[in-house]
């Protein structure tokens, strides 16, 4: 939620070669790189281990450097039927909940930034204390509605318990958004004749391009990496998303710490992938000037 | 606000609010109403019973562990998300060449899931194969060695480290965000008054990114607050309970357990937490930044 600077709704990052902070020196980025290979060495285990057979490891442990590799886990996860459902369903969620949240946060945040209906100040709260409620409470009742509706064991509530779920970040980040879109360029539109929705569709959205592309990005990275709602609301391997499959694949084979973690690194890819591409996008977005607060 | 105006709002708001309501709010009020009944699947019970949920909760002392386990938790996580994000961000600040590189280094951990950061970092705990007992058993500490996650004393604050590991990332982002937004004319006064670094940290920058730290303090202790995925993954709460976090017993005592309305009380003390300990800080820093004003 707070990559986003949230106090005034803009995106908090600047260039760092534009960075105020006095002088730098050339010594300082040496420590820093030495530190952040520091900092990613626990990462290099999982690597180490899903090119190592299970017997290898259990004979040498991963950190030996003695063994041999081998990409029999990611062949073995390639031809895995189960591996296939599990990445398949975290699309098949992720993307309809991310649609669906940052959609329903701008329609929201619109209207509580520029409508403002009576009792908008009360709405805010109710949408946004969201933030503070632990997905815990939310459990039980949510397992009775998805039993009596029958749709326990499938992907629908976590699709709609996700697009509810963001709702409170989403609003958060819109509506501190669309505050900062000028109200004159909304009030030529209607003198104009323009329609509400057709302001929100020609007329904003397409300034705010690089806030909803920094706000899907986030809810993608959440939603997929999520673990609790298929955990709850999934049983059979059809419906479970590849967080829980990882798992899974621990309680199928006695040591299966190979394939885990093959399948650790395949289901990393998607957010790390998109996690780049949001770096370039963020930054993209602040120097368009569409973005200024 | 003109009269088709307000209508529109309330299209706009319809999806937005109605699925809110049904996936939180709701929800949240009926783990109040079932924090007040004996309702155990197991037993067929389903009656209200009044506060005597939050009275067996209270002589519990599976309870009171795992209320101390998330206070600690909280605590630690937080003063390590500030002091460690803050020390990384600042010196990311001063770097010459590399920033970009390094920075998407440190940020690496947030694209990942909880699920797999546990799983990495089971690899750096486990006993004799894991790399700190390696490194303790190379630099001549055999003594030390240990399986760190099932170790009673250990247990916790390896798992919290973990964590902490993520948490680090996302405080550093905020900092950074924060330190880059400085107006650079600052810095420069200090240095002309010839203030050393610690005074220019204490009197310039921490004042300066009043914002920024708000928000790693309301990031790290909702996060600290809803741990649940990597105990789960690591150590499933124990050994002997002393990893359950307040978020892992509302799980235990409900999917496993199946006693819903003791597990909703768990929730409901939880939530009650949650808003307490962040509306007091908001209400804390509230007051402070009028006073300075």
């Amino acid at each position: 939620m707070s990559v986003l600077d949230t106090k005034n709704g803009r995106m908090p990052f600047r260039r760092s070669d534009t960075s105020a902070v006095s002088k730098g020196s050339s010594r300082v980025s040496w420590l820093m790189l030495a530190l952040a290979l520091l900092f990613l060495i626990p990462a290099l285990g999982v690597f180490l281990t899903s090119f190592r057979t299970d017997t290898d490891i259990s004979k040498h442990g991963i950190w030996a450097l003695s063994g041999n590799l081998t990409v029999d886990n990611y062949m073995a996860m390639w031809n895995s039927s189960s591996v296939r459902i599990y990445m398949r369903n975290s699309f098949l969620v992720t993307i309809p909940a991310t649609l669906i949240s940052v959609t329903f946060g701008s329609l929201s945040g619109y209207v509580l930034a520029k409508l403002r209906p009576r009792g908008s100040g009360f709405l805010s709260i109710f949408l946004i204390s969201g933030l503070f409620i632990p997905p815990q409470i939310l459990l039980i009742p949510l397992f009775q509605l998805f039993n009596k509706v029958h749709l326990y064991d499938t992907l629908w509530p976590m699709i709609i318990v996700h697009s509810g779920y963001g709702i409170s970040l989403c609003t958060l980040v819109m509506k501190n958004f669309f505050a900062h879109v000028p109200d004159e360029l909304v009030e030529a539109a209607l003198v104009d004749g323009a329609s509400e929705p057709r302001i929100l569709r020609q007329v904003v959205l397409p300034l705010s391009r690089p806030a909803l592309g920094a706000l899907a990005t986030l809810q993608f990275t959440f939603i997929w990496n999520d673990f609790l709602y298929p955990l709850i609301f999934a049983r059979s391997e059809t419906a479970q998303t590849v967080m829980v499959g990882i798992l899974n694949l621990g309680g199928q084979y006695s040591t299966a710490y190979g394939s885990q973690a093959a399948l650790s690194i395949v289901a990393s890819l998607p957010t790390v992938v998109v996690f780049i591409i949001f770096q370039k996008q963020f930054i993209a977005g602040l120097t368009t000037g569409a973005v200024k607060g | 606000m003109v009269g088709r105006s307000r209508r529109w709002a309330w299209i706009f708001l319809s999806l937005p609010l109605g699925t809110y309501t049904a996936v939180v709010a709701g929800p949240t009020l009926y783990s109040f109403y079932f924090s007040l009944t004996d309702w155990n699947i197991l037993k067929g019970s389903h009656k209200f019973i009044g506060f005597a949920n939050f009275t067996r909760l209270f002589h519990d002392s599976e309870f009171w562990q795992a209320f101390t386990n998330t206070a600690f938790w909280t605590v630690a996580g937080l003063i390590a998300s500030l002091v460690f994000g803050f020390a990384l961000a600042f010196g990311l600040s001063r770097t010459t060449w590399g920033s970009r590189l390094i920075k998407s280094m440190f940020f690496m951990p947030l694209a990942l899931s909880l699920v797999v950061v546990g799983f990495i970092w089971f690899w750096l705990y486990r006993l004799d194969f894991g790399l700190i007992d390696m490194t303790l058993r190379h630099l001549g500490f055999p003594h030390l060695v240990q399986d760190w996650l099932a170790n009673p004393r250990t247990a916790l604050p390896s798992v919290i480290i973990a964590w902490t590991w993520q948490q680090i990332s996302l405080s550093m982002i905020i900092f950074l965000a924060g330190l880059t937004a400085v107006p650079a004319e600052l810095f420069e006064a200090a240095q002309v008054d010839g203030a050393r670094l610690p005074a220019q940290i204490r009197h310039v920058i921490i004042p300066s990114i009043g914002p920024a730290i708000s928000v790693v303090i309301s990031l790290a202790l909702i996060n600290a607050l809803k741990s649940f995925d990597i105990v789960y993954v690591m150590t499933q709460g124990g050994p002997y309970g002393k990893t359950e976090t307040l978020s892992v017993m509302t799980y235990r005592e409900a999917f496993k357990k199946y006693d819903f309305g003791y597990s909703s009380a768990t929730a409901v003390v939880l939530f009650v937490m949650t808003i307490l300990i962040i509306g007091g800080y908001t209400y804390i820093s509230k007051r402070g930044s009028d006073e300075r004003s």
